[in-house]
C-alpha cells in the first residue's frame, strides 16, 4: 500500500453492484497495514445483506464498525450515525464508506460533502456488466453522473466486479473486464483492479497474473450455502 | 439476450414485462420496494405505466380498473400492505378480473419486522378478503423459476378470470441469483370480450361488478365460481419431488425454506436417513397426490415453515391422519438453518442411525 494512498476510501455504485463486499473486504486490507480501521454503512437502501450483518467479524478484527446497533440494525429506518463524523476527522483512521446503491443511495452521502472536500479520500464506483441498467459504458456513465451529483462528489476510480453470482466464470470476469476497461477510455477514470471472489482462485490464476485482481471473500451467503 | 444477476424484486417485475404486463400500481413497502423501483423506470421503456397509488387500498382498486379494461396488471406489496388490500382482491374475484398480486412476506402480526416470514399462507390460501373464494397461489423457490412463473401467473389469470398470487419472502425478494430470461411464444388465449373498452352496437353496456342483489343470482355466480375453482384444481396443481423414490421420512417445505431443507436432506441421507422432500410450487390448489402416494408407504412427514405452522395444516388433511405429520417452525423473520432442520428429521426418525 502506497504511503500517500488516501485515507478514505468511498465505495458507491450501481445498486447490487457488490459494493458491500468490496467494502468488508477492504476494510480487512487495510487492517493489514493500519492500526486504526473503521468501516462506516451508510446503506440505506438495502433492508437485508448489509455490513452491519457482519459485526462479529469485524470486532474479531478489530475493525470498527459504525452503523445502527441492537434492533434498530434491523430497522426500516434510513440511519445514518452520528459516529461517521467523528472518524472522517481523526487523521489516525483509515476509513472504508459503504455506500448504498445509485443516487438514492448516494443521498445519504452527500452531507458529508463539506467534511470530505478538504479530506484526502478517493471515490469509486464498482461495476458488474452484468447487472440491469449498466452493461454499457452508456449506462455506467448515468449512474456516475447521478451518484456525483446526489453527493456533490467526483468519482476518481473504477473496479471491475463483473460477476454472476455462483455462476462466475472466468469468461464472465474476462468479459466484464473488457467492458470495464472500455468505460475506464471513455470516462477518464482509472481501472484500478479487478475482484474476483477466493473460490476461483485456481480458475483465474492465469488472469490474475496479468491482471491487477484482488480476490475477496463473500460475507453475504444465503442460509443455503 | 445471456444471464444477468438481478434480486428477486427485480426478476419479477421484468418477469412480469416479459409476460405482457404493462401495468403496476403499487405503494412502496419493505421488503418489495425494489420491485416499485425497478417498474418506475422499466414500465416506461415498454409503453406500460407505474403509478404509485396513495395507499394499497387505492393501488388494488386502480388493478380493478385496468383489468376491467382488460390489459395485463400487476400490484405488489409485502404483508401488512397486502392486508390492505384484502377487500379489493374480493373485488376482483367476484367480478372474475384477472391481475397478478405480489406479496414479499414480512414477519408479522401487526407491523412485525422487515425480515423475511411464511406467515401470510394462511391469507393466500384460505381466502384472505370476505366471501366464499379460492385464489391460485404460485410459490417460487428460485429467481429463475420466477421468471417461469410469472407468465403462468399471467396466463392463468386471463384464462380463468381470476387474480393470481405469487407468494416469496423476504429473503427471495432480496436475494441476488444469476437468471435468463429466453423469449418464449405465448399459449392462445381466448379473447377479453368482456373488458369494457365500449361496445361497437353490438349489444349491451358492458360492466364489471361484483354486486347481485338478487339472492338465488349471487348463489348462481357463487356456483359458477366454485365450478371454476375446481376445474384449477383439477389442471393446474403444481409441485416438485425431491428423493421421494426410496424415502422413509418426508420433508415439505415451500418458497426458499426448501433450498435450505435440500442441504438438511442431503446430510440425513450422509448419515443414513432416507428423506425426500415434496415441494408445493401451488400453494393453492395444493398438491394433494405426491401424499397419496406416499403416505402409506412412508413413515413419518415434517413439515418446515417460516411461521406457526399454517401449510401443515394442508398437509395433515392430505395425509388424513395415515402417518404422523410433525412440524418445525421459525417466526418473526428468523430463518430455519440447516442443522435445526437436520436435527429435527433425526428426532423423526427415532434418534441417530
Amino acid at each position: 500500500m502506497l504511503a500517500n494512498a488516501p485515507r478514505i476510501k468511498i465505495i458507491t455504485g450501481h445498486f447490487g453492484s457488490g459494493k458491500t463486499e468490496i467494502s468488508i473486504n477492504l476494510s480487512l486490507m487495510e487492517k493489514e497495514n493500519h492500526d486504526k480501521v473503521a468501516i462506516t454503512d451508510l446503506d440505506v437502501i438495502n433492508p437485508y445483506f448489509r455490513s452491519r450483518e457482519v459485526r462479529s467479524h469485524f470486532e474479531e478484527k478489530e475493525i470498527e464498525l459504525i452503523a445502527p446497533k441492537g434492533e434498530l440494525a434491523t430497522a426500516d429506518l434510513p440511519i445514518v450515525s452520528g459516529e461517521t463524523n467523528r472518524v472522517l476527522h481523526d487523521p489516525n483512521y483509515h476509513l472504508i464508506i459503504d455506500v448504498g446503491g445509485d443516487k438514492d443511495g448516494a443521498t445519504a452521502l452527500g452531507q458529508y460533502y463539506n467534511d470530505l472536500k478538504n479530506l484526502n479520500y478517493e471515490m469509486i464506483f464498482v461495476i458488474n456488466t452484468n447487472r440491469p441498467y449498466v452493461s454499457t459504458v452508456e449506462g455506467m456513465k448515468a449512474t456516475i453522473k447521478q451518484i456525483e451529483r446526489v453527493s456533490r462528489l467526483k468519482v476518481s476510480g473504477l473496479i471491475n466486479n463483473t460477476n454472476l453470482g455462483l455462476e462466475t466464470s472466468l469468461a464472465v470476469i474476462e468479459k466484464g473486464y473488457e467492458i470495464a476497461l472500455q468505460a475506464s477510455k471513455q470516462l477518464d477514470l482509472p481501472l484500478l483492479y479487478t475482484t474476483i471472489s477466493n473460490n476461483l482462485l485456481e480458475e483465474t490464476k492465469e488472469f490474475a497474473s496479468t491482471h491487477d485482481v484482488k480476490y475477496i471473500q463473500r460475507f453475504m451467503t444465503l442460509p443455503w450455502e | 439476450m445471456g444471464k444477468v444477476l438481478m434480486k428477486g424484486n427485480e426478476v419479477i417485475a421484468e418477469a412480469a414485462v416479459h409476460a405482457g404486463c404493462k401495468y403496476l400500481f403499487s405503494y412502496p413497502i419493505t421488503p418489495q420496494s425494489e420491485l416499485v423501483a425497478y417498474m418506475a423506470k422499466r414500465l416506461p421503456e415498454v409503453g406500460g405505466l407505474f403509478l404509485q397509488a396513495e395507499s394499497e387500498v387505492a393501488a388494488i382498486n386502480m388493478v380493478y380498473g385496468a383489468a376491467s379494461a382488460g390489459v395485463r396488471v400487476m400490484t405488489s406489496s409485502s404483508s401488512p400492505g397486502v392486508s390492505l388490500k384484502q377487500e379489493g382482491i374480493s373485488y376482483l374475484v367476484g367480478s372474475e378480473l384477472p391481475a397478478v398480486v405480489v406479496n414479499i412476506m414480512r414477519g408479522g402480526p401487526g407491523l412485525g419486522s422487515i425480515q423475511p416470514a411464511q406467515s401470510d399462507y394462511f391469507q393466500a390460501t384460505k381466502g384472505g378478503g370476505h366471501g366464499d373464494y379460492q385464489i391460485p397461489v404460485y410459490a417460487p423457490a428460485t429467481l429463475q423459476e420466477i421468471v417461469d412463473l410469472m407468465r403462468d401467473a399471467f396466463n392463468l389469470a386471463d384464462r380463468y378470470r381470476t387474480p393470481v398470487y405469487i407468494l416469496g419472502d423476504g429473503m427471495l425478494g432480496q436475494m441476488m441469483e444469476p437468471v435468463e430470461f429466453k423469449e418464449v411464444v405465448n399459449e392462445e388465449l381466448p379473447p377479453k370480450d368482456w373488458a369494457t373498452t365500449a361496445t361497437r352496437g353490438d349489444g349491451g353496456p358492458k360492466l364489471t361488478n361484483s354486486l347481485f342483489l338478487d339472492p338465488a343470482e349471487l348463489e348462481e355466480h357463487n356456483n359458477h365460481l366454485q365450478a371454476k375453482y375446481a376445474k384449477i384444481k383439477e389442471a393446474e396443481v403444481r409441485y416438485e419431488s425431491y428423493l421421494l423414490d426410496d424415502a422413509d421420512y418426508v420433508i415439505v417445505a415451500y418458497g426458499t425454506v426448501s433450498r435450505i431443507a435440500k442441504n438438511a436432506i442431503k446430510e440425513a441421507r450422509n448419515q443414513g436417513i432416507k428423506v425426500g422432500m415434496i415441494r408445493p410450487i401451488t400453494l393453492w390448489p395444493f398438491p394433494e397426490q405426491p401424499f397419496i402416494e406416499t403416505r402409506d408407504r412412508v413413515k413419518g412427514y415434517l413439515t418446515v415453515e417460516m411461521s406457526a405452522g399454517q401449510m401443515v395444516e394442508d398437509v395433515r388433511l392430505a395425509v388424513e391422519g395415515r402417518k404422523p405429520v410433525f412440524f418445525y417452525g421459525r417466526t418473526g423473520g428468523m430463518v430455519p438453518g440447516q442443522e435445526e432442520i437436520l436435527e429435527k428429521i433425526i428426532e423423526m426418525a427415532g434418534g441417530e442411525q
